[in-house]
């Protein structure tokens, strides 16, 4: 008894703080679905941090609104099931104006029914699967490269750069690895380019010695490798211990500080082709390198880029809207123009961004250096 | 295709094959001595191979002196895991135990995620230099680290159980625990014993993986699955069994991966999961009746 009035006590007193709360304005809350558990755990954790960064800066400028963003995050897994569920969570139990996520294409393509039947708008940073822009859903809004993107602003320099007169692909077994090998190996039939071998790999493999062992007998010139952070550290030191000769470009976010921490000096020499570098040029980009160093004692990667330029996007839409109804943002984010580290963005007709930049990285040195730029154009 | 390519990918398999091995070998322990299904031991075997990064790279002790300090961690959070949560349900039935090993796993994965975070780690074994040629066929330094260590590893758990008190005192103490503790074998004793072995036997998994591959707590969930295919396989209690399994599968993905497509692997484990189940239920080396050894 005497334990359930000491609670009873404390309860009281924490009404009475969450009183003078009130006197503050409500936070406009944004619902983030990224993976934070499974296999690309990493990569779903740096879009958040990356978000987070913006929040903390569009906080310190007074908010949206003349209110603070606060941001609810749910772990999506990277699986359809999970992020349905997380998004349902987020709007009815959190309430929350936007939805921003929710990392894999495939999880993506399962929240966006929900979305649209919700009335509230979906921002992607990451998800590139060709067909979600095309499915004419109006509350979904992409900021990424798509996987025909980045194959027709890289294959062309790609084959000029290396000579290549055969190629082999190497890529994840999911609608990403699988996309894009389709992508570039059109540009590539159009080019006479032959491909030798495609490989595929399970999510979560941990041994790539079997498609390596393939892809060295098949001795192409120029190996693109479609890969997360997680597998394609693993899978560069496993090319290297088996002594496979050929150019490797790889797609993902291959120069992190972390993919070149694990990767060490077997990283020397690689090509990768990334819609975000840290070793960018331009003030914007300075500055974001600058303060997110500040903020999390590392160098942003592509995924970081991403959440910190959508959160934006958001955040901008918002203010512009004036209020946070749902169909107010929606219209505002159509609207969008906006400048950061990663280019000046804006959307097209079908929701797609243009205006990205996208580098071809070459790794030497523990260190990515820019080789060439591409600007991805407005194609719709 | 070559037949250098051929002893490549059978070789490759046998590597991952000694890996499923191994961490086939203490789930299969506990539960063929203890009748215990962990579902934590996925969670162990990352927390091996975490706990060997941290002593590698961040205290940056050589990979001699962290394998004995980390298995000794394992070994006393076997301990305590078992004295904790399992002594206390030494009588309860398998499904609540199931329960309790299922909650135990989230509890591990969730706490390294907050302490190690979700970055892959190595586990770094000094071994960096060039790989060994054998004709044309290529192995790194670090996998027949990996290799030897594990085929040690399993003999002296083989030793262990078939040759010694302490093994006869385990299979006495499972087989019949009322006469066994007439003869006066301290049956607590041998439960923790027998848990903490199989929890260092799931460190010592992760340690290797950490040294081949990376390591993160995302690994614990496709381990454990791997572990339960082989065990199924092999004959579940069976620790011979566990070992055929582990290279068989290591070898049948490997082979099936080479020659037909990589990017259903892992579906191979499961094929011959159901093979198996259809044809010898009990598993290859699994008697039905016996589930000890």
């Amino acid at each position: 008894m005497l334990n359930l009035r000491r609670l009873l006590a404390g309860l009281a007193l924490l009404g009475a703080t969450g009183a003078t709360a009130v006197a503050q304005p409500q936070p406009v809350r944004i619902g983030l679905i990224e993976p934070q558990t499974g296999p690309v755990a990493f990569d779903g954790t740096s879009v958040i941090r990356g978000a987070r960064l913006a929040a903390e800066e569009i906080n310190k400028a007074g908010g949206v609104l003349g209110r603070p963003l606060e941001l609810v995050i749910a772990d999506g897994a990277c699986r359809p099931a999970d992020s349905v569920a997380a998004a349902e969570r987020l709007i009815t139990a959190e309430k929350v104006s936007v939805l921003m996520g929710a990392f894999c294409s495939g999880a993506t393509q399962a929240v966006m029914p929900i979305a649209e039947r919700n009335r509230l708008p979906l921002v992607t940073g990451v998800s590139s699967l060709p067909t979600l822009t095309e499915a004419g859903n109006r509350w979904f809004f992409r900021n990424a490269e798509t996987d025909a993107m980045i194959a027709a602003a890289f294959a062309h320099g790609l084959v000029e750069q290396t000579k290549a007169k055969t190629v082999a692909f190497l890529a994840v077994n999911d609608d990403w690895g699988r996309g894009t090998v389709a992508s570039f190996r059109g540009v590539f039939d159009k080019m006479n380019v032959t491909t030798s071998v495609s490989e595929f790999f399970d999510h979560s493999a941990s041994d790539f010695y079997t498609p390596l062992t393939r892809l060295r007998s098949a001795r192409p010139d120029l190996i693109i490798v479609v890969a997360e952070t997680q597998a394609a550290a693993t899978l560069v030191k496993q090319a290297r211990e088996l002594r496979i000769p050929s150019r490797i470009f790889g797609v993902g976010a291959w120069t992190t500080p972390t993919f070149l921490n694990l990767v060490g000096p077997a990283a020397n020499g690689l090509l990768a082709g990334v819609a975000y570098t840290a070793a960018a040029p331009g003030d914007r980009n300075a500055a974001f390198v600058r303060d997110f160093r500040a903020m999390h004692n590392e160098d942003p990667g592509k995924y970081s880029a991403s959440g910190y330029t959508t959160m934006n996007i958001i955040a901008q839409a918002i203010q512009r809207a004036g209020s946070t109804d749902a169909a107010a943002i929606q219209a505002a984010l159509e609207q969008t123009d906006f400048t950061g580290p990663t280019g000046n963005l804006r959307f097209d007709n079908k929701h797609q961004i243009y205006g990205l930049q996208l580098y071809v990285v070459e790794i030497g040195n523990g260190r990515a250096e820019v080789r060439g730029t591409a600007t991805l154009e407005r194609n719709d | 295709m070559l037949l250098s390519d051929f002893l490549q990918f059978a070789l490759n398999g046998l590597v991952t094959g000694c890996f499923y091995a191994l961490t086939a070998l203490g789930l299969s322990l506990v539960f063929g001595l203890m009748n215990i299904v962990n579902f934590a031991h996925g969670a162990l075997f990352v927390l091996g191979g975490m706990l060997a990064s941290v002593a590698t790279e961040r205290l940056g002790l050589p990979l001699w002196a962290a394998i004995p300090a980390v298995l000794a961690i394992m070994w006393g959070l076997g301990v305590v895991i078992e004295a904790g949560l399992l002594a206390r349900m030494r009588d309860a039935h398998i499904l609540p135990v199931t329960l309790v090993t299922i909650g135990l796993s989230v509890f591990l994965v969730n706490t390294m995620l907050m302490l190690f975070g979700t970055e892959p780690k190595n586990v770094k074994t000094g071994l960096e230099g060039a790989p060994i040629f054998l004709g044309d066929v290529i192995i790194s330094q670090s996998r027949i680290l990996a290799i030897g260590v594990s085929v040690v590893a399993i003999i002296a758990t083989w030793l262990l159980i078939s040759h010694t008190r302490a093994g006869r005192a385990m299979r006495a103490v499972f087989q019949q625990p009322e006469a066994a503790a007439l003869a006066g074998i301290p049956i607590a004793r041998i439960h923790s014993f027998t848990f903490a072995l199989g929890t260092t036997l799931a460190g010592l998994a992760g340690i290797l993986l950490g040294a081949v591959f990376v390591v993160d707590p995302s690994r614990a969930e496709p381990a454990a699955v791997k572990a339960f295919v082989v065990i199924i396989l092999g004959g579940i209690g069976s620790l011979p069994g566990a070992v055929l399994g582990g290279l068989l599968l290591g070898l049948a993905e490997s082979l099936w991966g080479g020659f037909v497509s990589t990017g259903y692997m892992d579906a191979v484990g499961f094929v011959l999961v159901i093979a198996i189940l259809l044809f010898r239920p009990s598993g290859l080396l699994g008697a039905p009746a016996s589930r000890v050894g």
